[in-house]
C-alpha cells in the first residue's frame, strides 16, 4: 500500500494500492475531486505532485513544462511510491500560462511533438 | 405558436423578423474549472423591460452532475419544421463538452423555470458511436445532428451524432468523414444541398488549454469542408492557410436561396466569405482582416481572436467579436464581397479600452452573442472556454462572467451599449460563474434554417 497525503486538505492521508488510477482510488475513499474525460485528455483533474513518484504514461493533456512543474493527471496516474499532492483548482497556479507572453521551448511541448534537448544539440 | 402556420418557427426570415420581442433568455453558466464544486446550469434571464425582474437571473436549472462544461446548445425543432403540426420548439439540447452528456431541457411546460426532460448518456454515446466532445446542435427536419470533435479517446476528427425526435441515439449521421482532419461548427443550406463544416482541434488538444506552438505543428484547423448534404459526405475542401487559422463559427445567410456564408477564423482574426459561383463552383475570399494590436506587456501584438460570428435575420448585418481586443463590430453586408464597418463597441478585453461597463468590471472580452429576431438587441457574454479563460483572463475565476446588452441600429447601422442592462455573474448565489451561449424561446438568429 502507498500513503497519499493531500497537503491542501489538512494533510489528510489515504492508503492506495497503486494498481488503479489515483482518481478512482481516492474518490472511492470519499475525496471530492474535479474530473472530466477519465482518459487523461482534458486536464480537469490535474493535481500538483509535491513528493513521490507516479506513472502517467497514458496522459495526453499535459505539455512537458506542466509535467516539469509537477502536474499529474489523476484519472490515469498510478502511485509508484508514497506521494504528497495539492489537489483541485487551487493547485493550478502554474498550470495555465498566456501562450503569447510565455511561449514553450521545443522540449517543453507535449510529448508527441516535443523535440528533446539532446536532439537539438546534436543537430 | 410562434408563426403563421401550424408548426414551429416562421414561414420565412422576413416573418421571423416580425416576431414578438423576446422576454426570456436562456444562458449557460459554468462552474467547471473555477474551483467551485457545483454543477453547471442553465440560467433563465428576464429581458422584459416592463418586468420588475428585468436584467436578472430568475431561475437556475442545475445539471445532475459536476464538470460538464456546458458550451453551445440548440433547439429540437426550428423553422425547418414549420409545416409539421406535430412538432413544437419545446426542448433545448445542451451538450457537456467534457462529460459528453446531452441534456434535453423542457422549456415549454414552464418557460420561466425549465426542467430536465432527459439525459442522453455520454458513456452510451461513446460506446455506441465512438464520439466525444460535442459542440454544435442543429435540428434537421424533425431529427437532430450534433457535431463532435473527437472519438471516444478525444482524438480528431470526430463526427456527427444522429438523434431521432425522441432523443434516442440513431448512430452516426455521416456516411463518411472523407479526409477531414478536424471538426467544429457546421451549418447547412438545403436548397443548395450543402453543408459547410469548420475545424477547431482534437479535444485532447484544445481541452487542456491553448499551446500556440501546436498551431505550427498542425494540431489546429485551417480548412472549411463542403458536404453533399443528402449523401452525408464531404466532397470538397477549401484550404484557407494562414488566412484561416482556427476557423470556428460558420453561418449561411438566412435567406434559403442564398449560397453566401461566412466563417470567422479565430487566430487569424479574419472573416472568410464563401459562396457558389455562377458556374456552380464554391469560392472563398477574405473580406475582413482585423489587425493585431500592440500591448506593452506582450512580446508580439495581440490577435483579436474572432471566436464567433452572427448574421442578422434580415441578412443585412454581420457581427463579429475580438475576444482578446475587447470589441464587437457590426458590418453592413448588403454586398457580401465588400463589408462596410457600421458599428463598434468596447467591453473588457486586454487592450484596456473599457474595463468597466455600467458599473461592473468586465473579466474576459466579448465572446458569445445572440441577436433578437428584429435585429435590435444583442446580448453578449464574456467567457470562451474554462481552460482558455484561465490562460488569458485568470481574474474571471474570482470575478465571474458578465452579460451586456447592445442596442443595434438596424436602419442606419451602429451599436451602443444599453445603460439599463447589465448582469454580473460574479454575484451568483454559489459564487462567480461564467456565462456563455444564449437562446430565446421563440427562436433566434443562430438556430433557424428554411427548407
Amino acid at each position: 500500500m502507498k500513503k497519499i497525503t493531500i497537503a491542501n486538505r489538512n494533510n489528510t492521508i489515504f492508503k492506495v494500492k497503486g494498481t488503479k488510477p489515483l482518481l478512482s482510488e481516492l474518490r472511492s475513499q470519499g475525496l471530492d475531486l474535479p474530473y472530466g474525460c477519465q482518459y487523461g485528455g482534458c486536464i480537469t483533474c490535474a493535481a500538483k505532485l509535491i513528493n513521490g513518484e507516479v506513472e502517467q504514461k497514458s496522459q495526453v493533456a499535459l505539455n512537458n513544462r506542466q509535467i516539469n512543474n509537477g502536474y499529474v493527471i489523476l484519472c490515469v496516474a498510478r502511485a509508484k511510491t508514497d506521494c504528497t499532492f495539492d489537489i483541485g483548482v487551487e493547485s493550478h497556479d502554474n498550470l495555465y500560462r498566456n501562450p503569447f507572453i510565455d511561449p514553450l521551448a521545443p522540449h517543453e511541448l507535449k510529448a508527441d511533438i516535443a523535440i528533446l534537448k539532446d536532439s537539438i544539440n546534436e543537430s | 405558436m410562434d408563426g403563421l402556420c401550424c408548426g414551429p418557427g416562421y414561414a420565412s426570415p422576413s416573418e421571423a423578423v416580425k416576431a414578438p420581442r423576446e422576454k426570456l433568455l436562456y444562458t449557460i453558466a459554468i462552474y467547471t474549472g473555477t474551483g467551485i464544486q457545483k454543477p453547471d446550469y442553465l440560467a433563465t434571464i428576464d429581458v422584459d423591460p416592463e418586468s420588475q425582474n428585468y436584467s436578472q437571473v430568475i431561475h437556475r436549472l442545475e445539471m445532475p452532475g459536476i464538470g460538464d462544461e456546458l458550451h453551445h446548445m440548440g433547439w429540437n425543432a426550428c423553422s425547418s419544421c414549420h409545416g409539421d403540426e406535430k412538432m413544437t420548439r419545446k426542448y433545448l439540447l445542451v451538450p457537456g463538452v467534457r462529460s459528453n452528456n446531452i441534456y434535453v431541457i423542457d422549456t415549454a411546460t414552464n418557460p420561466q423555470a425549465p426542467s430536465l426532460h432527459k439525459v442522453v448518456d455520454g458513456a452510451k454515446i461513446k460506446s455506441k458511436t465512438n464520439l466525444s466532445g460535442p459542440h454544435t446542435v442543429h435540428c434537421l427536419g424533425s431529427e437532430i445532428i450534433i457535431s463532435f470533435l473527437g472519438d471516444a479517446k478525444g482524438e480528431a476528427p470526430g463526427g456527427y451524432l444522429h438523434l431521432n425526435k425522441e432523443f434516442e441515439i440513431v448512430g452516426r449521421w455521416e456516411n463518411s468523414m472523407g479526409d477531414i482532419p478536424f471538426s467544429y461548427d457546421f451549418w447547412y443550406q438545403p436548397r443548395h444541398n450543402v453543408m459547410i463544416s469548420s475545424e477547431w482541434a482534437a479535444p485532447n488538444t484544445f481541452m487542456p488549454g491553448f499551446d500556440l506552438e501546436e498551431v505550427g505543428h498542425l494540431k489546429y484547423g485551417r480548412r472549411l469542408h463542403i458536404w453533399d448534404f443528402e449523401k452525408k459526405k464531404p466532397i470538397e475542401t477549401m484550404y484557407l492557410g494562414e488566412d484561416g487559422l482556427i476557423p470556428l463559427e460558420v453561418k449561411f445567410m438566412h435567406e434559403p436561396n442564398s449560397s453566401h456564408g461566412f466563417c470567422g477564423a479565430a487566430l487569424s482574426s479574419n472573416v472568410i466569405h464563401f459562396w457558389k459561383s455562377k458556374d456552380e463552383k464554391w469560392e472563398w475570399e477574405k473580406i475582413i482582416d482585423i489587425d493585431n494590436e500592440p500591448h506593452p506587456d506582450w512580446p508580439i501584438p495581440i490577435p483579436g481572436v474572432m471566436s464567433a460570428l452572427l448574421v442578422s435575420m434580415d441578412d443585412k448585418y454581420l457581427y463579429i467579436n475580438n475576444w482578446l481586443h475587447g470589441d464587437m463590430r457590426q458590418y453592413n453586408i448588403s454586398d457580401p464581397h465588400n463589408p462596410v464597418l457600421t458599428g463598434q463597441i468596447w467591453m473588457g478585453g486586454l487592450l484596456g479600452k473599457a474595463p468597466i461597463v455600467n458599473g461592473v468590471k468586465v473579466a474576459g472580452g466579448p465572446q458569445m452573442y445572440q441577436l433578437s429576431l428584429d435585429g435590435k438587441r444583442m446580448y453578449v457574454t464574456t467567457s470562451l472556454f474554462s481552460t482558455w479563460d484561465n490562460q488569458f483572463y485568470p481574474e474571471i475565476k474570482t470575478e465571474g462572467g458578465v452579460m451586456v446588452m447592445i442596442d443595434c441600429d438596424v436602419e442606419n447601422g451602429g451599436m451602443k451599449i444599453n445603460k439599463n442592462f447589465i448582469l454580473d455573474f460574479g454575484k451568483e448565489p454559489n459564487g462567480p460563474s461564467r456565462c456563455h451561449e444564449s437562446r430565446y424561446p421563440g427562436g433566434d438568429c443562430t438556430s433557424d434554417i428554411w427548407l
